[in-house]
């Protein structure tokens, strides 16, 4: 279990460089500047030429080495730096605001909703799931199916976008834009959770149908235990283990936020920037973005390993 | 299942306690919706539209337009004169303006803030556009080769050796002749330099890399020297004693001169008619130095600055001006923009900043420090970003927004054909300062090297000629624009007439293609040239950012390829490709939009230069540079917009570098019962202050 820990630790900055590496490369090779303007316009080559020397835009191989210095907290050990140990450095398209002040306001708006999306996807799935296995080929097995399809086939813009005008205006139950009090949440924690609930919904299904048909149910309900307790106790519990797997990156990618959805509710969290960021090549909003969701996206899936055991003590961790 | 419930537990608790930190403010008096989170607050780095209507509310320029017709009032400034035929610009200061921490505006804020403005370490969008000031070229091109002379190598410089020696031997000569180096600069002043300083420049006569390379390993005093200029801590001084030489250099050679505290004097090259009208656009904002540089003084100075303006104590040294930063590697003034945020910035407009969270919204209150204090309608202004154009449109169905300064492209048609059908009195249609066009290469050879048709003016006529563009905005946008035969939008530059461009004429359009050489020699239904070749299969690119220019791509075809009988490919690039191939001339025809900067015709017409950074089209007449340069020394503003005109119509009657379609519109939405003084004429330049509410109590 230590062990683990400590190998998983120790893999994550090499993680990191790796995927800094490719970004990188990848984002260098995007045609356009991130001091064109959307409507194609340029600012004059003198003024271009100056900002590109300004932000060291002329030198990649500079630009590589001194960011990567910064945001590792190497600079900072060496005492090169004031200021935040890990420094993603100045947006370059919104140069008032610091990447890591983004982060700092943004993230946690991302992880509440994701959060929220996740433990929604949960309850409705686990909900639909069991109460689809527990009588297959009835009416609601077929109801959960036709959820499931929608769930996962529709993508977020409709549903939301429909959810905003059905619940936002006609029923006017919840606001339409903003962000900051529970009213604002449920709606866009609704359509996020949707295609995590659907998946979650089968995962389930099919787990629970497997284990009733198992041996040790057989032998429960020989021994007369209620349907309900073989169900909730017995079967749902082995079947869930498939479910938390598929929990880590799902949480991860709920977290990180979901551009579409973000968009639709105007909620203000980091998922616009893996778009924008890149559209407007703003070098190091797309380099700390990327950074910190692989970053998450690591310690998640270390996290469902670590659950796994605990959840599950016949697993023993290596 | 206990164990599972346990996280779920905790997670709702988490998620309560996140959210119970809501907000519950009070809803601001006016919601504005923005669709593009706002760039930048500095005003001298703006560039887009959302920040200069920011600029307008936080700062004051010396003048403004008065927004009906876009003549100039005084605004910062009391009054003004122009002598020397318009050359020298005489400003009086309101000696009751103040900034919003209570220090007077001074003379000396506008200078320097000028001066950020010029420099190349702020790299301004518009930097250019104040080039006209007598020195300020100069200034740009000082500063830069200063900077290039700092970081010049020739030793180690592979590529550029010549240029890179030049720069070494300028900064050499600057530093010689300096008296006010500081100590740890590591100049030896007994070194001799001057036989190889000959010697040097008798090589980079020659232009010869490898003459130049040999001399200067024959050069041991230069390398000596500047190999012990190399140590770190010699340059970081260097570079900090150049960046004050930079403000001494501005002060003495730039035409931005302070009589006092409350008098400005701009002396531009030559009499630049439009001028004043630059100095009521944002970027000539001004900032104040203290906070832009991050000055960290004592609380007397603090007192003094507060009380008679920055510029009656002593600057503060480098090491307490926290916002700036000399890297000695470039030499470059790095700033930090940290300041330009609420609770920080300090400006000079009728609101202040009172919040900005990123992309979620930014409030602006009433300024109580403004000396006009009735300028401004409402008390406070919460401007949300809200990035996806249909819930903006809900948001404001719903009265969560008061005013939709843009409503996007996709919810346009159903909202114009509403307000048309008389439902909604909340939609505006405004004509803006910007016209939707299709570029036409005009490049000799396209970029795989075969022979352009479109080189020709007579088939680019032809193309225009075959164009209805009326059945454009009828029939593929339907937002019925007002079509553009000419590319300065009409009636909205004071004085100006615009000219008439080629119409609709299939006929005359054949037979210009006619005349160009291009009929159907063999009967195939195919126009060829005098050598039998085909006319080439025409590419018409646009791009796939927004399906307009798509839609008008497939109707221009459908017309070209029925009236002319040319087939033409349309291709629909991904932004980012689209703009690669215009600039490379990889494209026949192009589709793109252009908006205006300030109120004069240059503002559009310069892009015809053909030295324009924006001349995508490789459009080259000597003719038209000509008059261009011309229109830039004419002293009789009447005159001159007589000529820009007399330009323009040549332009669109004969040469057609490009296809204008028709003027962009400007789709707004309030409802004009609660919200007025949103202007409608075509620059579009709305302030956040000329806003009020027509219900309220005076």
């Amino acid at each position: 279990m230590k062990r683990l820990l400590l190998r998983r630790l120790l893999q994550l900055p090499l993680i990191l460089l790796a995927v800094y590496t490719v970004t990188f490369s990848l984002v260098w090779l995007i045609p356009g500047s991130p001091l064109e303007k959307s409507d194609g316009r340029r600012p004059p080559d003198e003024v271009i030429e100056a900002m590109n020397k300004q932000y060291n835009l002329d030198d990649p191989w500079y630009f590589y080495w001194d960011y990567l210095g910064k945001a590792s907290g190497v600079s900072w050990v060496i005492g090169d730096q004031q200021g935040p140990v890990f420094d993603l450095g100045p947006s370059l398209r919104h140069e008032n605001w610091t990447v890591n002040e983004i982060l700092l306001e943004q993230l946690p708006i991302s992880m509440t909703l994701g959060l929220s999306a996740i433990m929604l996807a949960c309850f409705i799935g686990i909900f639909t799931g069991v109460l689809a296995a527990a009588k297959p080929g009835s009416f609601f097995d077929f109801c959960s199916l036709l959820v499931a399809l929608a769930g996962i086939s529709l993508p977020a813009f409709v549903t939301g976008t429909a959810m905003l005008v059905a619940g936002g205006l006609w029923l006017d139950w919840f606001p339409v834009s903003g962000w900051g009090q529970l009213k604002h949440l449920i709606l866009p924690s609704l359509a996020l959770s949707l295609p995590f609930a659907a998946y979650i919904s089968r995962l389930i299904r099919v787990g629970v149908m497997e284990q009733l048909a198992s041996d040790h149910v057989r032998t429960l309900r020989s021994l007369g235990i209620p349907e309900h307790t073989i169900l909730l106790r017995h079967a749902l519990r082995n079947a869930f283990l498939p479910v938390l797997s598929y929990l880590g990156p799902a949480t991860a990618a709920a977290m990180t936020g979901s551009f579409v959805v973000e968009r639709v509710f105007a909620v203000p969290g980091v998922g616009n920037h893996f778009v924008e960021a890149v559209l407007g090549k703003d070098i190091t909003l797309i380099m700390g973005v990327v950074l910190v969701y692989s970053g998450l996206l690591v310690l998640f899936n270390l996290a469902v390993d670590l659950l796994y055991s605990w959840f599950d003590p016949r697993i023993r961790m290596a | 299942m206990s164990r599972l419930l346990l996280p779920l537990l905790l997670l709702v608790l988490l998620i309560g306690f996140v959210m119970s930190f809501g907000d519950s403010r009070p809803r601001a008096d006016l919601v504005v919706a923005n669709e593009n989170e706002v760039f930048t607050l500095d005003p001298q780095r703006m560039a887009y539209l959302v920040d200069l209507r920011m600029a307008y509310a936080l700062y004051e320029g010396l003048l403004r337009w008065n927004i009906e017709d876009f003549t100039l009032e005084p605004a910062a400034a009391s009054s003004w004169t122009a002598e020397d035929g318009g050359r020298v610009l005489k400003f009086k200061l309101r000696p009751d303006a103040r900034w919003s921490n209570g220090a007077p505006v001074t003379a000396h804020d506008f200078a320097w803030s000028w001066m950020r403005l010029l420099l190349p370490d702020t790299a301004a969008d518009y930097t250019k556009l104040f080039w006209k000031i007598r020195g300020s070229t100069d200034f740009w091109t000082w500063r830069t080769a200063q900077l290039d002379g700092f970081t010049a190598n020739p030793w180690e410089d592979k590529k550029n050796v010549g240029k890179s020696t030049a720069n070494m031997l300028e900064r050499f000569k600057v530093l010689g002749s300096a008296d006010d180096l500081p100590e740890a600069v590591a100049w030896n002043p007994a070194i001799e330099l001057q036989n190889e300083r000959l010697l040097l420049l008798d090589a980079l006569k020659t232009d010869d890399p490898d003459h130049i390379r040999k001399q200067l390993l024959l050069s041991p005093a230069h390398e000596a020297l500047f190999l012990s200029l190399q140590d770190s801590a010699s340059r970081q001084a260097e570079a900090e004693w150049m960046w004050k030489q930079a403000e001494q250099v501005y002060t003495r050679d730039v035409g931005v001169v302070v009589n006092n505290d409350h008098e400005l004097t701009i002396e531009l090259e030559t009499p630049v008619p439009y001028f004043p009208d630059l100095l009521a656009f944002g970027p000539s904002s001004p900032v104040y130095r203290p906070v832009v540089e991050g000055w960290v003084v004592d609380e007397e100075t603090n007192q003094a600055i507060l009380q008679s303006g920055w510029h009656t104590v002593e600057q503060p040294p480098l090491i307490d001006q926290e916002r700036i930063e000399i890297s000695p590697v470039t030499g470059r003034a790095i700033q930090s923009h940290g300041w330009a945020r609420a609770g920080k910035l300090v400006g000079n407009g009728p609101y202040q900043l009172d919040e900005w969270r990123y992309k979620r919204d930014l409030r602006l209150s009433r300024s109580p420090k403004f000396h006009n204090p009735d300028l401004a309608g409402f008390d406070s202004i919460e401007i949300r970003s809200i990035a996806d154009p249909n819930t903006a449109v809900l948001a404001f169905l719903k009265g969560e927004v008061d005013w939709l300064p843009g409503v996007s492209a996709e919810c346009r048609i159903d909202l114009l054909k509403q307000k048309s059908d008389g439902e909604r009195a909340d939609i505006h249609a405004i004509p803006g300062f910007g016209t939707d066009y299709f570029s036409f290469n005009c490049r000799p050879l396209l970029s795989d090297g075969r022979p352009n048709p479109f080189a020709d003016a007579r088939v680019r006529r032809a193309f225009a000629l075959a164009s209805n563009k009326q059945n454009i905005v009828e029939g593929v946008t339907r937002m019925k624009e007002p079509i553009a035969s000419t590319f300065v939008p009409p009636n909205s530059i004071p004085g100006y007439v615009s000219p008439v461009g080629l119409g609709y004429d299939p006929e005359q359009a054949r037979a210009e293609l006619a005349s160009a050489g291009w009929v159907d020699r063999d009967g195939d239904g195919r126009l060829e040239n005098e050598a039998g070749e085909p006319f080439p299969d025409v590419e018409l690119l646009y791009s796939t950012s927004s399906p307009r220019f798509g839609r008008i791509s497939v109707e221009l075809r459908d017309q070209w390829e029925r009236e002319l009988g040319i087939p033409v490919i349309l291709i629909g690039q991904e932004i980012k490709f689209y703009k690669d191939d215009l600039r490379q001339g990889n494209y026949m025809i192009g589709g793109a939009r252009w908006y205006g900067d300030y109120g004069d015709p240059t503002t559009f017409l310069d892009l015809f230069h053909s030295k324009d950074g924006n001349n995508v089209r490789g459009f080259k007449n000597q003719e038209v540079d000509d008059v261009l340069l011309a229109a830039t020394l004419e002293a009789d503003p009447d005159k001159r917009l007589r000529d820009l005109a007399a330009l323009e119509a040549r332009l669109f009657q004969q040469d057609l570098p490009m296809l204008p379609i028709c003027q962009a519109i400007d789709v707004t939405m309030y409802d004009p019962g609660s919200l007025t003084g949103v202007t409608h004429h075509p620059r579009l330049t709305h302030y956040f202050w000329n806003l009020r509410d027509p219900g309220a109590q005076p």
